[in-house]
């Protein structure tokens, strides 16, 4: 006899839906399965049939082919457990199929019955096309993130057969556990002291999209400042969070309801290619970068980070989406952050202040050369910490509290949607030109810089965005003045890297 | 001898007795292990050719310089220094030191700068390119940091175009920051179309002083400074050509410096450095050492400023050298404008940033802390300054400039 069940697999970000046939016929008994199985997927033989006898059910002995459809994709993972032994179970006539029509299954089994959960609930149910979906019980919070299904939690393959082989299904009413999120709270600006020029820029990063740099010693505070963008960003809009949902629910967490806010990661620099960027061999789970997805993705320590790895950063910076390939299969994910970074000036710890940094030239070159000149030129905001003032840290008055710049941050974030774009820094030429028009002195004072050398023709462009963002947030309308430029010109210092100075 | 000890080639038995001594000093030069002291003593207590061809020989203990040299060192020192002496072609090592303008001078010989003749420290054996008669003429020294700032480096070269233009010579060691500066400013001076009594026979009062043969460019970044030095002033050097400037060589060069001069000016320098090596030398030789002084904060005019304290007469500018040396100039200096602030005074935010900048070099937010101006207002000021070309920038850090240029 025949079954097919409907169930679904992750790659990358995405769900694939996938029907899993069983067929019980006369031979000499054994369970084979088809379909470009995986290690964790072939080792289902031997769990679906302890869990079949756990849950006081007969297993057929004879021939039992099991085919995970569409054979000609790999199958990864130990999701279609639970499918599978439903499978088994109809097909070798101890379930009815009607009782099965319409439902699809996910879940990995245990030896005792139990039924267990998997990462990536959430794209998995994405792509299921049935109504109705069993889903371990922890699992069904997230599952239910889905709008437009309705999604029973199980706890164990017994119940599953119970709640089937009834006339009138029958689902178990658990309740359900309240799930731990993973996702961490994000800290208060007021709490930094004496970087107000930070903050400012913090402020205008999140209000523009605007990449930021940030040069300055060990103890200056910067992963404190980082850490709290955030905070200044605006709750995710509806598609944004349920991209972010789907990625962190494929990456294994357990979400706890929509993500809502912006995801803030921050990997250390000896991070592999594959844990920022992605892929893996089998079951190409997002990376850093796809888990910062409409949040900010911090790189401390930048000049430490291998090479390589933040080349492969500079295309996704571009795109907003990264592409993984491999020999059997390639996977498009979201990708789409705000880059916030954080180096060493110099060895010698006085960052090249002319008169007092001891660094020979040639040293100082040498410690910034790992930074490529286009990675650096993706920032738009470079700026210099300095370790606060000890009167600042002790008696200082509290910053501004994130609320508030917050609030400035979403009117700006305003102004960009009227232009068209989400962010400023996504205004491209013609955009930037009608947008950003410039007042005779701001024109005199860029024209001046680009004949200088002080900034190149892409540097200009991204001044004038920035310079945009500045007026935004300060309620400005008219055309960009000279301050508003020269403001946008200091908080982007030049750092040396590989190509000469990145202007 | 029919046959030489070593590889020296039977050509030196046909060379001049003064060209065979400068043959085997050159050779001993080259010796790792034997030090400009030892050369010395070499040459004027054993005799340059005897030292060469007892240690070829293999009887280095007559020499007694060496033996004491050596005794100081460790055991595998002196078989590397007695294997490489076995190496060497003395022939060969003095045709190397003949290039088209190059001229040597051992201790002793009549070409030899009668300046450093009586020096107790004096080089056995000099090597030079360009005019050697500018050691004749009043030479001041303008040493510093290598990592000066934008007002050092502006001021050596303008103290030393204004010292030049007084009659003048200007020595230094082609090092990054104030020596090249103040190389810089005196080939200036001497390029200047008025009447050239600053040139003397159509050549530059520039002299540089290396720690590397005169072939070699070092640091590269001067090798247009190195150039023309060569070809318009003098370039000056106790390493033969072909050889690398090594770490000892530079404070050993730096006491020529102070052996050429009458006085030693000290732009810019940290607490501790090679400038201020120079000074101890020209202390020793009491040649009167003067210092610029600088914003007590500034980290660059830390060592300066301990001099002054110390007792160095102050250099303001050019004249305040001249007089120390007593040389009344034809016409009064005119590099530095009379205020150079006072033409920027733009804004009040632009004045007050500048002051702050006048100061030391700071950063963005340094100088809103210290201005207490906001931070729109403080980039626009810096902005329109540097655009005018009063203040340079250098990655994070604003410095002003006393020559109204734009930064280097």
């Amino acid at each position: 006899m025949l079954a097919s069940i409907p169930s679904a697999i992750v790659i990358g970000v995405d769900g694939s839906p996938v029907t899993v046939e069983v067929h019980v016929g006369n031979g000499i008994p054994g369970l084979t399965i088809v379909g470009l199985p995986d290690a964790a997927c072939r080792e289902a033989r031997d769990r679906v049939r302890a869990a079949v006898m756990a849950a006081a059910a007969d297993w057929p002995n004879k021939r039992i082919t099991i085919n995970l459809a569409p054979s000609d994709t790999r199958k990864v993972g130990s999701g279609l457990d639970l499918a599978m032994a439903v499978g088994v179970l109809v097909a070798s006539g101890q379930l009815l199929a009607e009782r099965v029509e319409g439902l699809a299954f996910v879940g990995e089994l245990g030896l005792d019955g139990s039924v267990r959960p998997v990462p990536g609930v959430v794209p998995r149910v994405d792509v299921i096309a049935e109504e109705t979906i069993v889903v371990p019980l922890s699992s069904s919070s997230d599952a239910a993130l889905v709008g437009g299904r309705t999604i029973h939690g199980v706890l164990t393959l017994r119940e599953v057969i119970d709640a089937v082989a009834e006339e009138t299904r029958c689902w178990p009413c658990h309740p359900v556990p309240e799930p731990v999120s993973t996702l961490d709270h994000i800290a208060d600006l007021s709490d930094v002291r004496g970087q107000e020029i930070l903050c400012d820029a913090l402020e205008l990063s999140a209000a523009g999209g605007h990449h930021m740099l940030m040069i300055g010693p060990p103890g200056a505070g910067k992963t404190m400042l980082a850490s709290r963008l955030p905070g200044l960003l605006p709750d995710l809009d509806d598609r944004s969070a349920m991209e972010a949902s789907r990625i962190h629910s494929a990456a294994g967490s357990t979400l706890g309801g929509l993500v809502t806010r912006p995801p803030f990661r921050a990997p250390h620099h000896s991070a592999t290619m594959v844990s920022l960027v992605g892929g893996g061999t089998d079951s190409m789970r997002p990376g850093e970068l796809s888990l910062a997805h409409a949040g900010v993705l911090f790189l401390d320590e930048l000049g430490e980070f291998a090479p390589t790895v933040l080349d492969a950063l500079r295309q996704p910076l571009e795109e907003g989406v990264i592409r993984v390939s491999r020999a059997r299969f390639s996977a498009v994910m979201p990708a789409r952050v705000l880059l916030v970074a954080a180096m060493n000036p110099c060895p010698c710890g006085e960052a090249g202040r002319p008169g007092a940094c001891r660094c020979p030239d040639g040293l100082l070159a040498r410690y910034r050369r790992r930074l490529s000149g286009p990675l650096l030129d993706r920032f738009d905001l470079r700026v210099q910490v300095d370790r606060p003032a000890v009167s600042a840290l002790l008696g200082g008055a509290p910053g501004t509290p994130t609320s508030e710049r917050a609030d400035r941050v979403l009117l700006a974030r305003e102004r960009a949607k009227e232009r068209g774009v989400p962010l400023n820094s996504q205004l491209n030429g013609p955009q930037l030109e009608d947008a950003a028009l410039l007042d005779p002195a701001a024109e005199r004072l860029l024209t001046e810089a680009l004949s200088n050398g002080r900034l190149s023709a892409r540097g200009l462009s991204r001044v004038r965005r920035v310079a945009l963002t500045i007026a935004d947030l300060g309620g400005y309308r008219g055309p960009l003045t000279a301050r508003h430029v020269s403001a946008a010109m200091a908080l982007r210092i030049d750092v040396i890297g590989t190509s000469g100075i990145a202007a | 001898m029919s046959r030489l000890p070593g590889r020296t080639s039977s050509e030196f038995l046909r060379l001049a007795p003064v060209d065979r001594v400068a043959a085997c000093l050159v050779a001993l030069a080259h010796l790792p292990g034997l030090g400009p002291a030892t050369l010395r003593r070499c040459h004027l207590e054993h005799g340059a050719e005897e030292s060469w061809f007892d240690i070829v020989s293999g009887h280095h203990e007559r020499v007694v310089p060496v033996v004491e040299q050596l005794g100081r060192m460790k055991s595998e020192v002196t078989g590397r220094l007695l294997a490489a002496a076995r190496d060497r072609d003395a022939v060969a090592d003095l045709d190397r030191q003949r290039r088209p303008g190059w001229a040597m001078h051992v201790l002793g010989s009549r070409s030899y700068p009668a300046r450093l003749a009586g020096d107790p420290a004096a080089p056995a054996v000099l090597f030079s390119c360009g005019s050697a008669d500018l050691l004749a003429e009043p030479t001041v020294a303008l040493v510093g940091t290598r990592g000066a700032t934008l007002a050092g480096r502006d001021l050596a070269e303008s103290m030393a175009a204004d010292l030049v233009r007084a009659g003048v010579v200007v020595v230094s060691g082609l090092a990054l920051g104030i020596d090249g500066a103040a190389h810089r400013g005196a080939l200036a001076a001497g390029s200047v179309a008025d009447p050239p009594a600053e040139a003397i026979g159509g050549r530059v009062l520039a002299v540089g002083v290396v720690a590397s043969g005169l072939d070699i460019t070092y640091p590269r970044r001067h090798a247009d400074l190195h150039r023309q030095i060569a070809a318009r002033g003098l370039l000056v050097s106790e390493t033969p050509a072909g050889i690398r400037p090594d770490a000892w060589r530079f404070p050993a060069r730096n006491r020529i410096i102070a052996g050429l001069s009458d006085a030693v000016v000290v732009v810019e320098s940290r607490a501790a450095g090679g400038s201020m090596h120079t000074v101890d030398e020209a202390l020793a030789r009491d040649v009167p050492v003067l210092a610029v002084p600088g914003h007590p904060g500034a980290p660059a005019s830390a060592g300066t400023n301990a001099l002054l304290f110390d007792g160095a007469g102050m250099a303001r500018g050019a004249e305040d050298v001249l007089l120390a040396l007593g040389v009344v100039p034809a016409a009064p200096p005119r590099s530095l404008p009379e205020d150079p602030g006072g033409l920027a005074a733009g804004s009040p935010a632009e004045a007050s940033v500048l002051e702050v900048l006048r100061a030391t070099p700071s950063s963005l937010a340094e100088v809103v802390a210290a201005t207490g101006r906001s931070v729109e207002e403080v980039s626009h000021a810096l902005a329109m300054l540097e655009v005018a070309g009063h203040i340079g920038r250098s990655g994070a850090w604003y410095e002003v400039s006393l020559m109204g240029r734009l930064a280097r």
